[in-house]
């Protein structure tokens, strides 16, 4: 393991240190680093907390700020942050219009923000949530909701964000992201592994001229293993399973982000646009909003995921709302 | 005791504490055998601060009050998924007794079905899966049934405790479904479930503390 540390048992809590020496734009309650809150809440609007694991920034800290997210309970590496720093973050950020929690489908995170909507009920706050279950490899058809959330969970940020800051209530801004959710899919590809600082020895190995599709963003099994192919190759194949949930014909408007794993370079999420780009245009459909990055990662793993939401009248000015947060800056074009 | 109000249920409290005190390397051995034994200390650190907390709430603060802070310290407290659970039991049998201050027969049949179902809901767990609900939904079953027959809360308490341990004995057989123990599915036939044997001490306790 060759990582920038001092003592492992300090990752997660060194690492938010540094953020909010960062970014005064966000800061902690109750006494708690792990409980991240925009700095300056808006009065009367919807709130919105997530939550998960560290290992995964942007994902999921990094979008609380103006016009997205207003706080995030911060878990050790891969692991769900408890009830009772989900229960602060959202005493905090509730302005009387209730709560929505946004996270993705894993157990320890249902749990957790399940017990912390029956803990804010007992103080009086409504809490609604949507579970981001966009990983169309970690389950088939007919059973989404064992799907795990991924990458795509950003889009659902951003709609939700938007509606909340335009003001509407906390069923419509619930209904909107749960809107958001059904209509975003990620499929990804991983080609080396990730190491988590208190193992300290990668998680699982990637032969030297394997990828595997669809693995997930902790190391879960994909659903296949083989010899890595060309870039166009590798898109083609991820997309055919995209497009057979997600129909794209003549006219139809998509949202795209590329992200890659956190040991990818940026070039070669551009070669992966490339070929997402042609395959969209070759249906005769429009990719409206393009994001190329790392929004979603997992540790060093090289790899990368595609995430597609399909628009709508109703999503597509959500989606085009500017978005100001530590990590994430977009201006309406 | 023929019922368990405010003042007794911050007994029954500390004679939990001081059970899963005793019972604490118990747990983590048991624990230890297929997950990763920190049941013994999540139970021992929760029911600590959950007495802490109702004793120094006090009995006026009604029954159905301190449930509730119980629950919600434990939560608190213990951040791991059984501490989680057993917090949510505490919540939702507080909810199913809302308006009373006894908790006889009747009311405590009422509160093991609401424990067993919130800790069914929000672990995902269904019956035979090899967990505390194994123990608690035949638990309420006794307690139904006693209540049915008018019996008094001390026998009820008594034949439910019994029920307890017939049902911790059939866990063996299972295999389980659940937590870090999932992973070691087969090897977990022919060892009693680490979870189930916390709800058997839960309800043993309450039975003890009833007969004086």
């Amino acid at each position: 393991m060759k990582k920038f540390l001092n003592d492992p048992a300090n990752f997660v809590d060194e690492m938010l240190e540094g953020i909010y020496r960062a970014h005064p734009q966000v800061t902690y309650v109750n006494d708690d680093k792990r409980c991240l809150v925009v700095a300056k809440p808006k009065a009367g609007k919807v709130g919105i907390a997530t939550g998960g694991g560290s290992g995964h920034l942007p994902l999921f800290l990094g979008y609380v700020g103006d016009n997205m997210l207003d706080g995030c309970a911060v878990g050790g590496v891969f692991q769900s942050p408890s009830a009772d720093q989900m229960h602060e973050v959202t005493k905090y950020i509730d302005q009387g219009a209730g709560v929505l929690y946004i996270y993705g489908n894993y157990t320890g995170d249902i749990i957790n923000f399940d017990m912390a909507a029956e803990l804010a009920d007992i103080d009086g706050i409504t809490v609604k949530q949507v579970v981001g279950n966009d990983d169309i490899a970690s389950s088939v058809v007919g059973e989404e909701h064992k799907r795990r959330g991924v990458a795509g969970i950003f889009f659902v940020y951003k709609a939700a964000g938007a509606a909340a800051a335009n003001g509407l209530s906390l069923d419509e801004v619930t209904r909107l992201a749960d809107k958001a959710r059904a209509n975003v899919r990620t499929i990804g590809v991983a080609l080396s592994s990730c190491v988590v600082p208190e193992i300290g020895h990668a998680t699982f190995s990637v032969g030297e001229d394997e990828m595997e599709i669809g693995m997930g963003i902790h190391g879960e099994p994909g659903i296949s293993r083989k010899k890595l192919a060309p870039a166009d190759a590798v898109v083609d194949e991820m997309m055919e399973r995209v497009f057979a949930e997600l129909p794209a014909g003549a006219g139809d408007e998509f949202a795209v982000l590329v992200n890659g794993l956190g040991g990818t370079p940026k070039e070669e999420l551009y070669i992966l646009f490339r070929r997402v780009s042609q395959l969209f245009e070759a249906k005769g459909s429009k990719v409206k909003y393009v994001w190329i990055g790392e929004f979603a990662t997992a540790m060093e793993m090289a790899g990368a995921s595609i995430s597609v939401l399909k628009l709508d009248a109703e999503l597509d000015p959500l989606i085009a709302v500017s978005v100001n947060t530590p990590f994430f800056a977009h201006y309406k074009a | 005791m023929d019922a368990i109000r405010a003042d007794e249920l911050i007994g029954l409290f500390q004679s939990w504490r001081d059970m899963f005190a005793a019972e604490r390397d118990f747990l983590i051995a048991l624990d230890g055998k297929v997950g990763d034994s920190d049941l013994g200390i999540t139970m021992s650190k929760s029911f600590a601060a959950a007495y802490d907390t109702v004793a120094a709430e006090g009995a006026a603060a009604g029954l159905t009050k301190l449930l509730r802070s119980a629950g919600a310290i434990m939560a608190k407290t213990a951040p791991s998924t059984m501490g989680t659970l057993t917090a949510t039991g505490f919540l939702r049998g507080a909810k199913a007794l809302e308006g009373k201050d006894a908790i006889g027969t009747a009311e405590a049949a009422a509160f093991w079905r609401a424990y067993a179902t919130g800790i069914a809901e929000r672990g995902k767990a269904k019956l035979g899966d090899k967990t505390i609900l194994d123990v608690l939904d035949p638990v309420a079953g006794v307690l139904e049934a006693q209540a049915a027959s008018g019996a008094a809360l001390a026998p009820a308490l008594k034949a439910a405790a019994d029920e307890a341990e017939a049902a911790l004995e059939r866990t063996k057989a299972m295999k389980a479904q659940h937590g870090k123990a999932a992973v070691f599915q087969e090897q977990t036939v022919g060892l009693q479930d680490a979870g189930a044997t916390v709800g058997v001490f839960l309800v043993k306790a309450m039975s003890g503390y009833v007969a004086g």
